[in-house]
């Protein structure tokens, strides 16, 4: 792999984003707030975002891990930072991306730090983070 | 907009310090299954867990609960609370059926403003996950806004 500081990240396409999925993530994680199963709790709310639910915050992240898996392997993670600055709705097709912001050594394994994101053609960047991750020759 | 009435400031700073009890925690199979599922991605190789499962397993084991988290923080309601920031690092990867030790706790509560001069308290969670060979695997920062009188 040549890579070099600028250098696109592969993109990651969730042509969806599904309720359905985020029921099970709601059990999975015992996560009791409403906002991710129920419509009409989110439609009461005074955001305009109607009767749709939200994405779960780390099921938005997994989206870009999902990216750099593709891009650099399986046990590429080292470290990401996500902040939200949008939500993620049911329905929605959004799209990972990422660029490398820094190629270095740390205890001679190569990484690169990416700034990454979460993207929607209409609202933008819904979330935004850095992560750092080893490049494939050097993983466990 | 909530009745609820806003938590003194003295109580949310006296939250930083909380230590949860810590316990234990194993993924199954199944569940990494259903958890890369939602995902959308395909199950990684040799037990591998796929890392979104960083934000439950330490939640989980460190024997607390988001219910327990928001009620600590004396949240408004499930609706109030908003997602700063999450940090996870990662130092090897998480297996399946492994049993890994979770130490948690809060580090930090500070009562903030936001640019339209609405109070919030801002949370800081850390977790520590441990392999049963009690090497550090994992370190999660879970930042969340409990916000106040805004919805």
């Amino acid at each position: 792999m040549s890579l070099k500081v600028g250098d696109s990240i592969p993109q990651w396409v969730m042509p969806s984003v599904s309720p359905e999925r985020m029921r099970t993530m709601a059990a999975i994680l015992r996560d009791p707030n409403p906002l991710h199963w129920d419509r009409n709790a989110v439609d009461a709310l005074p955001l305009g975002l109607g009767k749709r639910t939200i994405n779960q915050g780390p099921l938005g992240l997994s989206y870009m891990i999902n990216m750099l898996h593709a891009w650099a392997g399986p046990n590429c993670l080292r470290r990401i930072v996500m902040r939200f600055p949008q939500v993620v709705l049911d329905g929605e097709h959004v799209i990972a991306r990422g660029t490398i912001r820094a190629l270095r050594e740390e205890d001679s394994v190569p990484l690169a730090d990416c700034d990454i994101w979460l993207e929607h053609e209409d609202r933008g960047v819904l979330l935004e983070g850095t992560a750092s991750v080893a490049l494939p020759d050097q993983q466990n | 907009m909530s009745s609820k009435p806003i938590p003194a400031e003295t109580d949310i700073m006296r939250l930083a310090g909380h230590q949860f009890p810590g316990g234990f925690y194993t993924v199954a199979h199944w569940e990494n299954y259903l958890l890369t599922e939602c995902t959308g991605a395909e199950l990684l190789p040799n037990g591998m867990v796929h890392p979104v499962v960083l934000f439950h397993l330490p939640i989980i084991g460190a024997d607390t609960s988001i219910a327990e988290m928001f009620a600590l923080g004396q949240a408004e309601s499930d609706l109030s609370i908003m997602i700063e920031s999450y940090d996870w690092e990662i130092l090897q990867p998480l297996r399946e059926e492994t049993r890994y030790r979770v130490n948690g706790g809060i580090s930090s509560a500070e009562r903030c403003k936001n640019a339209q001069g609405k109070l919030y308290d801002r949370i800081q969670f850390c977790f520590e996950v441990h392999t049963p060979e009690e090497t550090l695997a994992a370190r999660t920062t879970i930042t969340w806004h409990y916000t106040r009188h805004t919805l």
